[in-house]
């Protein structure tokens, strides 16, 4: 048996290079209980959002306040990057680490466009709505939950760069391909937890 | 182990097939009408509210399995494990937003 370095070397990757190590479908099969748990951490913070979304203090109503034209480019930014990032996948599975290299670019750029706009979003509302973390109890849940949501688009952002830096030093291999693959996983969910946000938080907000 | 060999464009000899970008376009173009759907029946106003939360939750349940399903491998063989731990994550997710919402709806 090569050692991973030398295969890639020799420019042969296995097919599915992310399974055909066991400490590569350890690293997935890990990450897929990781995820459970950021299920939970997700619903709980959800749980308290539908509590308090009502108890607005005086402060702006979610009605009043959401505007969306700008929830729905957020959306439209991080759908296309998840499918960005399956194309990433599809290009490391055919061996061709440039696009593998352009298309995690092309999901960073999005990412951060994501990120961006929902800077602006909480800028606007501190500044020119007075919705602020300590204004209501809907406030503070909604600070929470959307801003726990955008610190994991941060951290992606961050993850996936250096990952893109690390394959530039180290090529694509079996070392280096479960760690890409686990990282596309992670992004994938990040999508689905903005999938419940934009509906609870932002569509129901707006029917009532 | 399996280990087939790729030349360096990709490859014309395989055992395996390498499946298109097509299946995760159709996903991508269903997410977007699943999407549109829910803004729409939310930006068009004077649909029953009760209505409406239907339709939102069932259009985010239907545009989460698909990208779960297809994006996170999830149908393919060999993911049994991570899809009990994800069903017992969201089943506690779920539980405590059911408690949430009966602590404050019928306290």
């Amino acid at each position: 048996m090569t050692t991973p370095h030398a295969e890639a070397a020799n420019n042969t990757l296995p097919y599915e290079p992310e399974k055909a190590t066991l400490e590569g479908r350890n690293k997935v099969l890990g990450f897929w209980l990781f995820l459970g748990g950021e299920a939970v951490l997700f619903g709980t913070l959800f749980a308290t959002f539908l509590a308090l979304r009502n108890q607005t203090n005086d402060g702006p109503t979610a009605n009043e306040l959401f505007h969306l034209p700008l929830v729905a480019a957020a959306t439209f930014i991080l759908l296309v990057s998840s499918l960005t990032s399956v194309f990433a996948i599809q290009a490391m599975h055919r061996n061709r680490p440039a696009l593998l290299r352009n298309w995690l670019l092309v999901t960073v750029g999005l990412g951060l466009g994501f990120l961006i706009l929902e800077i602006y979003e909480f800028s606007q509302y501190i500044r020119h709505e007075e919705f602020g973390m300590t204004t209501s109890a809907f406030s503070s849940a909604f600070y929470t939950l959307v801003g726990f949501h955008g610190a994991h688009v941060a951290f992606g952002i961050l993850w996936i760069f250096v990952l893109i830096l690390q394959m530039s030093r180290k090529g694509l291999t079996v070392v280096t391909a479960p760690k890409v693959y686990v990282s596309a996983i992670y992004w994938h969910f990040i999508d689905v937890v903005w999938v419940f946000i934009f509906t609870v938080v932002y569509l129901l907000g707006k029917v009532g | 182990m399996t280990t087939d060999q790729h030349s360096p464009e990709g490859g014309i000899k395989h055992r395996h097939r390498h499946e298109g970008p097509q299946r995760h376009i159709v996903v991508f173009i269903f997410s977007i009408v699943l999407t549109l759907i829910a803004f729409a029946a939310v930006a068009a106003g004077g649909v029953n509210a009760t209505f409406a939360v239907i339709i939102l939750l069932v259009m985010a349940v239907l545009q989460v399995i698909l990208q779960m399903g297809f994006w996170m491998h999830l149908k393919d063989k060999g993911h049994l494990l991570p899809i009990i731990f994800m069903l017992g994550g969201f089943f506690i997710a779920g539980t405590c937003i059911v408690m949430s919402l009966y602590w404050v709806w019928w306290d």
